[in-house]
């Protein structure tokens, strides 16, 4: 009990110490610099804030349109992810020629790719799911890949003297055993997924958070939207980590794990 | 025909085991071993750290196969053995799966094997009893002792109703209380269920007190260099740790050991 509240006294502080830094920083500009450009380059947290409520449905829209692309992609990486684990797990030949591939894949960045994307496939949604899912699926089966691999030998062992079959070693042995593996690789891909969503945003100005940002960086008129939807797209990066965090809670209450301090607690 | 045919229930012939080690030169293990073990008897393999213990055991679970030779178990392959569940298998550590409560763990070999569920809740609680685990059914491994997460690994390997029992240095990392319990829990497990019990130790006074015979074993090369017969009657019971019979095998198994680095 203890510790979920020092937990959650260390969030307050945490968002708290935010505010003030910013505004601490803002005012710096403003009020000590005396820099003309300053509400620009960095107004004040309140400022942002009163400016976020005026265009609130605007930006709660784009930002849906953003996230949910997101999460679709997400999940379809996801899936893949966890296919790609499973075969190279089940055939060394199908690690020793996809692993070049998959690390090769990353090395593209995403500012070139996602063009490139785009341009195929015409259609900006799509852009954001395949992109989302580009960035999603390789964090997902490599962590999912370095937990199957790190199974004891000895619960392998076990496993054979049953005779077991592939399905039941992965069912009841190496599944359960690399969800925190997966759920490591969910949390690095969350917010991943969802920057590259809001990077495709930008590519053409029609909508999305992302475009927001770009239409108020060149193209004038709604300057004031800038901050509001930074903080927006950096929210959404932050509450997909959260929800995948809730989802691995969920997975818990079925699929426990020891937890780390038991011996230090039973001493 | 043959009367010691009948009673054979493991048979390993002339085994010769070859590891390749990352370095380079391969390493022999055994040379051509020769060994039987006879139904419901308690046998152990007793030897220091690397004569081939542990490696033994696991060709006879056909975890491991030999570079050449054949091992038998209950009249059939090792390979074949293995399929039909002959035996069950406890390790050093208790090998427990994490995410299973203490029941799901024992119920695990059961649920491979898909036994009805009335029947596999019905093993846990009569398997649980047997090592004095009543009313830890739904506690996880982490939440017991090292001994009680070994006798959760028993119980487990004991729900099958396997012929014979396979154990690699079950207690070597408890301490002297809980083994001395877990080793009377064990004789009277075995009396109770005439199984045969191939039980791999490093403590010459585990292997006396527990075996019907102590196989004995010298590493580099490693070799069976022995055999001893326990006679010390059954039940056994701690009175006769300073009995003089006792410190006689003890004696006999220590000559052996030496014997066997003599050769060298
Ligand atoms: N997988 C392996 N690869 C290479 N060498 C091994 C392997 N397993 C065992 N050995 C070697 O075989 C010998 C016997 O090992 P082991 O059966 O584990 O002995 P024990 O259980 O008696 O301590 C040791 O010298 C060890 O180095
Ligand atoms: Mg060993």
């Amino acid at each position: 009990m203890k510790r979920i509240d020092g937990r959650h006294l260390s969030l307050i502080l945490w968002i708290v110490g935010f505010f003030l830094m910013w505004e601490f920083a803002a005012f710096l500009l403003d009020g000590v610099l005396h820099d003309p450009m300053a509400a620009k380059k960095l107004p004040y947290f309140h400022a942002v804030i009163s400016e976020t409520v005026l265009n609130a449905d605007n930006i709660l829209l784009q930002s849906a349109l953003t996230a949910l692309r997101a999460a679709e992609g997400f999940l379809i990486g996801a899936l893949v992810g966890f296919l790609l684990a499973l075969l190279m797990d089940l055939f060394g030949v199908v690690e020793r020629m996809a692993l070049p591939y998959l690390l090769a894949s990353q090395m593209i960045p995403i500012l070139g790719l996602a063009p490139i994307i785009f341009g195929l496939v015409k259609d900006l949604d799509m852009s954001r799911v395949t992109i989302a899912a580009y960035m999603t699926f390789f964090p997902v089966s490599l962590s999912l890949l370095s937990g199957f691999k790190s199974v004891d030998i000895e619960q392998r062992m076990l496993m054979r003297s049953y005779a077991s079959s592939k399905f039941l070693y992965y069912r009841k042995l190496a599944l359960p055993y690399s969800v925190p593996f997966l759920f490591n690789g969910l949390k690095i891909a969350a917010p991943m997924a969802m920057t590259a969503s809001a990077f495709v945003d930008t590519l053409s100005t029609q909508n999305g958070i992302g475009s927001i940002i770009i239409v108020a960086l060149y193209g004038g008129g709604t300057t004031g939207q800038f901050w509001p939807a930074v903080l927006a797209a950096s929210l959404l990066g932050i509450v997909s980590y959260v929800l995948v965090i809730l989802a691995e809670r969920v997975v818990e209450r079925f699929i426990p794990r020891a937890p780390k301090e038991a011996a230090g607690e039973a001493a | 025909m043959n009367l010691s045919q009948d009673r054979t229930e493991i048979c390993l012939k002339n085994i010769r085991m070859r590891f390749q080690m990352k370095s380079g030169d391969p390493i022999n293990v055994f040379d051509g071993l020769d060994l039987e073990v006879y139904k419901g008897e308690f046998i152990s393999f007793l030897g220091p750290s690397g004569c081939g213990k542990t490696t033994l055991l696991r060709l006879i679970a056909d975890i491991l196969q030999p570079t050449e030779g054949i091992v038998t178990v209950g009249g059939i392959s090792a390979a074949e053995a293995r399929k039909q569940h002959k035996y069950g298998i406890v390790f050093q550590k208790p090998v427990l799966y994490d995410w299973r409560t203490v029941a799901k763990n024992v119920a695990l070999p059961m649920e491979m094997m898909k036994i009805p569920k009335k029947e596999q809740e019905e093993k846990v609680t009569e398997m649980l009893q047997l090592v004095n685990l009543e009313g830890y059914e739904n506690s996880y491994p982490f939440e017991l002792s090292g001994g009680m997460q070994q006798r959760v690994g028993i119980a487990r390997a004991l729900s099958l109703d396997s012929e014979i029992l396979l154990m690699d240095e079950p207690f070597s990392a408890l301490d002297e209380f809980t083994k001395m319990k877990l080793h009377e829990d064990l004789l009277r497990i075995w009396e109770a269920t005439g199984k045969t019990i191939v039980f791999v130790t490093h403590n010459i006074s585990e292997a006396v007190y527990l075996s019907d015979r102590v196989c004995v074993f010298t590493a580099n090369p490693a070799r069976l260099a022995g055999i001893v017969d326990i006679g010390l009657k059954r039940p056994r019971n701690e009175d006769m740790l300073i009995s003089s019979s006792y410190l006689a095998y003890m004696g006999e198994i220590r000559h052996i050991f030496e014997a066997g680095y003599e050769k060298d």
